[in-house]
């Protein structure tokens, strides 16, 4: 606890970071009640009006919805996703790297063709295309297809980093006890193995977000009304030169929430990986 | 040889990836809702001439002839015909915008590769000065920026604001891109962010691993010159690591081609498949996945080599005295 | 002229951490005369390599030194970075511990050797290539015109360091600091690089800086040692002098903790020194050794400092304690009666063992062992990298299973692996691992770590129960109830060993396989570890295999000593039997490689060439032909050596014509 403060002190930045995190989750859960506009309503009065018009603080699009009200409504989606896609894909990241490098030999040589094919394919096309062809897609069928497309590098980091404790003594001194795969995986070398894991977790919650509001920018994502920060940016880039704000706004929220993810991530390395 | 016998190893994985990626493409457009007969003719065909078009493309054969044709057509150089252009040719279409995406993908290549490594290897060599702060709050901002989000910015300064470059990357009709070579800026220049997050960053530790060796304080203590010892001894050891995450980050760069092209509405891969998957263009889907798949094993294999090459240790395998 | 290369003069060295700044090195003085060549010796965390990396000036940022480190005439720590480099490399050159990271592996080794007559004396390259082969052929290497092609990681670790050291003599330095350069190598190889330095010191008339934890190492090269403990020089002297005449408690001890020969459990008591080496702060004076030292009074903190004591010897501890040497020595003779267990049934029987690994490239690990261990015994198993000795035990214990062959444990078939044994099975043979460190689950604590095997194979399910035993089992190993709770990250070294031992112990098994528990230990651990493990074994009747690469180390705790080569048996009998001759010709040259510590000793000198067969090779013959000093012909290559039988307990097996001993024919070729 005292090394967390000690760091925290050195690192401003995940000050900031954490500050911003907080910001945006507290924006999801209470956000909606104290907006003045819903993310649905069309303002035709004020279309494309610029921030502060009538009570619209980030202005309007062009069918003269409020950008505020949507940015706020839209990251209920995109953390909920991003955050249940960073562990989905960590945990079956954990369960396919360790098994394949605890019991190593054919497993790990099938696990690694495996992985081999399914890197074949970039995450980013791989769930492009499958959301597009199945059209419509929810929280979950989102979640399940980004966490999967992950899985390649959360298992990677998980295999490595079993490997580099399997080859320690307490392991075999735990064999030669007679105790099971299992309670070796998970008693033994998982308590030692976490800090990576951990830091490629929160690493990889930054990577959700992009790899979210990227889908949602292609047309993939979430579907209308739901709003989402990707869509919002490409629906209103043709007004871009008229009226910036309706896209350079959620362009910002994305870009607020991933640096300000990145910034935790590299702190929690620094404290459980006394890197240097 | 036994270098010459680790590339034929990748070769033949290479063939075997590539077969069964075909085979999940192509069942995976297979799942796809909808029937293929009735996106051609349209919602107010009669079952009769559906029908008759189902048995004139075979498309009432089973899966896995189907497969064998559709692979075998692959094998020939057949990508067969659009849906949604009313059957031209796959090939017509997709080799131009294959060049323009791989324009697009070498120009932001030639900008973060040197950008990243150098700024990498600086930050490694000054960890914990200034500079390094300064190069690698910026390789932790863009590490997970998307494509999109740098790109508005960067158009709403060069392009909004300054009128440097345009807004939009299209080609005017009746004109080749290399008379157009400004539109290429913003696009490159929004992947290169994010590419320059990931690479820097694994520069910077493997820079920072490599002086902290062994090897590098005993070529200090034999008295050369710190600037000698970095360029000669440390380089070659630390850029190593790097090649191989370019490899694997080339997936990444491959996504990010898609976002940048559907956002600047540059006429590449990308947005060719978007279009086929809003457009529901099941051969246009397969033909234009399956050529990524090869672009990018392709690309994962020429590091793998290069890594090889480059690495005393893998090169003269097993050649130990 | 001054006649002096190096004088150092008042040195300390700081380190700034976390809350504070500790002092590495403290009021340091030293003077190296030409041509002359000093040992340093300490344990780890005495400051020994931060005295070589300062007068190197290749320190951590954090680093604050301040006094003066003349070499000749300059002042090494006023110099510029850029005058530095004229030194370092050239004037002044270092050989370290770990040959295979000191060398760059992207780079072949005739680059990395030219460019130090390129930089320092503007050669050619031409030039450099031709003194770099030069270097290499005084170094008595074959082909030096194919080595400077080759890369690092196709040679072996001995020609590693003998490329290392050529490439400290390109430009005939005045000063070789070498740090621990033998550490990381078998000792038939050590003794060769020992001596190569030795006749490398007079041919290029340099002065040497030896550093090493080792006692026997610096004997064998230096003229005068230099005793070092937290960062303070407390004795200096000649070597047999120091020996004969430790003046300061500290040397004293150490030197009393060092099995050597002669010494075995059953007559001697090793020393261990109570507590730790404490990192020290700027502000504390007086004697670093105080808090440890058993003859501690009042004055030991305010007099304090280096005095003579006799010609070139100097010590910092005012009181001579030298007439007592002989007593302190005498307290630890002991009389043990040795264990004479029933030599009827032998408690693990090994017969005709095999193991081979891998598939495509087989290596062959131990080929055609037969051994047995008779109850409440200690068998010794010695040999150096690669004899298939760790193999041995690890396959005894179940995580190997043999290739050919069977294991008996009390008659019982134990040939599987750890899966198919029983729980009484796995209780009755223990282990102990080399590395405490990682032996111990780091994230568990001291009572979950002994506490899981009483569950496992005890079956005890009561947690009081189990940890009354727990904390009756710490109080036998030396630790108190406290450290229930502590995680095993938080142990020193010999805490951690302490731990493994109550783990193996607390079960009460009938045979406990030792695999180098000492080695990764500093001597005045490893002689607390040794001492107890001798009293466990006294007590319980457990029989050991002891497996180690030290002689010594097997000499002291072992009944029977097994000498292996190349997963093969070249000697077997009881300690006597095989620390006396007749030897097989590898127990001789193992015997006349080991360092000793008591520099008077002169041993026949036996240097092996050559190196280690590659273990994936198949080997019709002796596997020692080829290196062997006493091969008799092509006989030795072509034919497997006979048994020779000495006693009942005693053999060996060699071609060479032993009289009064029956020969056996060699049983079938290996493979």
């Amino acid at each position: 606890m005292k090394y967390i403060l000690y760091q925290l002190k050195k690192n401003p930045l995940a000050i900031i970071g954490i500050a911003i995190i907080v910001f945006w989750v507290l924006a999801a859960f209470i956000g909606p009640s104290v907006l003045t506009y819903t993310h649905t309503e069309m303002d035709s009065l004020n279309q494309m009006v610029s921030p502060g018009v009538s009570g619209h603080v980030l202005g309007t699009d062009a069918l003269g919805r409020d950008i505020l009200s949507r940015i706020i409504v839209g990251s209920r989606s995109i953390l909920t996703v991003a955050l249940l896609t960073s562990m989905v894909s960590t945990l079956l990241g954990i369960v396919l790297g360790f098994s394949a490098a605890y019991f190593g030999g054919k497993i790990d040589q099938t696990f690694l063709r495996m992985m081999d094919i399914m890197m074949a394919i970039p995450p980013l096309v791989l769930s492009m295309v499958v959301l597009g062809i199945l059209g419509g897609s929810s929280i979950m069928s989102l979640t399940l297809i980004v966490s999967i497309a992950f899985i390649p590098a959360t298992a990677r980091v998980s295999r490595g980093s079993l490997l580099t404790c399997k080859n320690n003594e307490y392991v075999d001194a735990a064999r030669i006890r007679g105790e099971s795969h299992i309670y070796i995986m998970f008693v033994e070398i998982l308590p030692n193995t976490i800090g990576p894991i951990i830091v490629e977790a929160t690493a990889r919650f930054a990577y959700s977000i992009m790899m979210v509001a990227s889908l949602g920018f292609l047309g993939v994502g979430l579907q209308p009304p739901t709003p989402d920060w990707g869509m919002m940016v490409i629906e209103n880039k043709q007004i871009i030169t008229d009226a910036p704000w309706a896209v350079l706004y959620p362009a910002a929220a994305i870009a607020s929430l991933v640096i300000a993810i990145s910034l935790f991530s590299d702190f929690v390395s620094k404290v459980l990986i006394h890197e240097q | 040889m036994n270098f010459t016998f680790m590339i034929i190893k990748r070769l033949g994985s290479l063939v075997v990836t590539l077969v069964v990626m075909s085979v999940v493409i192509f069942l995976l457009v297979e799942i796809m809702p909808g029937d293929v007969a009735e996106m051609i003719l349209g919602q107010s065909a009669t079952p009769e001439s559906l029908e008759a078009l189902r048995e004139e493309r075979g498309l009432n054969d089973p899966v896995f002839t189907r497969y064998l044709r559709w692979a075998g057509g692959l094998l020939q150089g057949d990508l067969g015909e659009s849906i949604y252009m009313r059957g031209v040719p796959i090939n017509t279409l997709l080799w131009r915008r294959v060049g323009h995406s791989m324009l697009l993908a070498l120009t932001a290549f030639i900008i973060f590769v040197p950008l990243s490594i150098f700024l990498g290897i600086v930050a490694g060599v000054k960890a914990k000065k200034t500079a390094d702060s300064i190069i690698s709050f910026l390789g932790l901002a863009t590490m997970a920026l998307p494509e999109f989000v740098s790109g508005v910015f960067l158009i709403s300064i060069f392009a909004v604001q300054l009128r440097i470059f345009p807004i939009i990357s299209v080609i005017p009709i009746g004109e080749s891109v290399f008379s157009n070579l400004d539109i290429l800026i913003l696009p490159a220049l929004s992947i290169t962010f994010v590419m320059f997050g990931y690479v820097s960053r694994m520069q910077r530790s493997s820079m920072i691993q490599v002086m902290n060796s062994d090897y590098i304080r005993a070529a200090m203590l034999k008295g050369m010159p710190r600037r000698y010892v970095i360029l000669r001894h440390a380089l070659k050891n630390a850029m190593l690591p790097t090649i191989t995450i370019i490899g694997m980050n080339m997936g990444w760069l491959f996504g990010g081609l898609i976002v940048v092209e559907t956002l600047f509405a540059y006429p590449g891969m990308g947005s060719l498949l978007m279009t086929a998957i809003r457009t529901r263009d099941v051969p246009l889907i397969e033909a234009c996945v399956l050529l990524i798949t090869v672009v990018f094993a392709v690309s994962t294999l020429i590091t793998d080599v290069m890594y090889g090459f480059l690495n005393p240790r893998i090169r003269f395998q097993g050649d130990v005295q | 002229m001054n006649s002096s290369i190096l004088t150092i003069e008042n040195l300390n060295v700081y380190f700034d951490v976390f809350g504070g700044s500790v002092s590495a090195v403290r009021g340091l003085n030293l003077t190296l005369d030409h041509n002359e060549s000093i040992g340093i010796i300490g344990e780890s965390g005495c400051g020994k390599s931060t005295l070589s990396y300062t007068i190197m000036r290749y320190l951590a940022p954090n680093s604050r030194v301040t006094g003066k480190v003349m070499f000749r005439e300059d002042n090494l720590l006023e110099k510029t970075e850029q005058e530095i480099l004229a030194f370092r490399g050239n004037r002044i050159a270092m050989v370290y511990q770990n040959p295979y990271s000191s060398l760059n592996p992207a780079l072949t080794i005739g680059f990395q050797l030219d460019e130090v007559t390129r930089f320092h004396q503007k050669a050619s390259k031409e030039k450099a290539r031709e003194k770099s082969i030069q270097a290499l052929t005084s170094l008595n290497m074959g082909d030096p015109e194919g080595l400077v092609k080759r890369y690092p990681h196709q040679i072996s670790g001995g020609m590693q360091q003998r490329v290392c050291i050529a490439m400290a003599l390109l430009c005939q330095p005045d000063l070789m600091i070498l740090d621990e350069p033998t550490t990381a190598l078998d000792v038939t190889t050590e003794a060769v690089i020992l001596d190569l330095i030795r006749d490398l010191k007079d041919k290029y008339a340099m002065s040497l800086m030896y550093i090493s934890h080792d006692i026997g190492v610096i004997n064998k090269v230096a003229d005068r040692i230099v005793v070092m403990y937290s960062g303070e020089i407390v004795e200096s002297g000649p070597n047999e002098e120091l020996f004969a005449h430790p003046h300061h408690p500290y040397t004293r001890a150490l030197i009393n903790c060092i099995p050597r020969e002669g010494l075995v459990k059953e007559n001697f008591r090793l020393n261990t020194i109570p507590g730790y080496v404490k990192q020290r702060g700027t502000d504390e004076g007086g004697c670093p050794f105080a808090e440890r030292c058993s003859m501690k009074v009042a004055g030991c903190i305010e007099r304090y400092g280096m005095r003579e004591v006799g010609e070139k010897h100097a010590a910092a501890c005012d009181r001579a304690y030298a007439a007592d040497v002989a007593d302190s020595f005498a307290k630890l003779k002991v009389s043990r009666s040795k264990q004479h267990a029933d030599h009827t049934k032998p408690i693990l029987e090994v017969q005709d063992l095999y193991k081979h690994f891998g598939k495509k490239r087989k290596i062959y690990a131990v080929n055609g062992v037969s051994v047995g261990v008779e109850r409440g015994t200690v068998l010794g198993i010695v040999g150096e990298s690669g004899c298939g000795k760790t193999t041995m035990g690890q396959t005894a214990v179940g995580l190997y299973t043999p290739s050919k062959g069977r294991i008996l444990f009390n008659d019982t078939d134990i040939s599987v692996s750890w899966k198919k044994r029983s729980p009484e099975m796995l209780k009755q043979i223990q282990f102990i691992f080399q590395n405490p460190g990682r032996s111990l689950n780091p994230s568990h604590t001291v009572e979950q770590i002994i506490s899981r095997p009483l569950k496992k194979l005890m079956g005890i399910s009561s947690r009081e129960e189990r940890k009354t035993r727990i904390i009756k089992m710490l109080e036998q190993v030396g630790l108190s109830e406290e450290y229930l709770s502590k995680k095993s990250s938080h142990l020193s070294g010999g805490e951690q060993q302490r731990v493994a031992i109550a783990r193996a112990f607390c079960l009460s098994p009938g045979l406990i396989i030792c695999d180098e528990p000492t080695s990764a230990l500093d001597v005045s651990v490893q002689s607390s570890v040794l001492n107890l493990l001798g009293d466990l074994q006294a007590e319980t009747l457990a029989a050991y295999v002891f497996i180690s690469h030290d002689l010594h180390v097997i000499n002291y705790i072992s009944d029977y000593i097994m000498v292996m080569y190349l997963g093969r048996v070249c000697e077997y009998g009881t300690r006597e039997e095989v620390m006396q001759p007749p030897f097989h010709p590898y127990t001789e040259a193992l015997l006349s490689s080991v360092p000793e510590i008591d520099p008077s000793q002169k041993k026949r000198k036996i240097r092996l060439g050559g190196q280690l067969p590659d273990p994936a090779k198949k080997i019709r013959g002796c596997p020692f032909a080829g290196r062997c000093h006493m091969q008799i012909g092509t006989i030795c290559e072509t034919q497997p050596p006979p048994l020779v039988k000495f006693s009942d307990t005693h053999s060996l097996s060699c071609h060479l014509d032993f009289p009064d001993a029956v020969r056996e024919p060699a049983g079938e070729a290996t493979g």
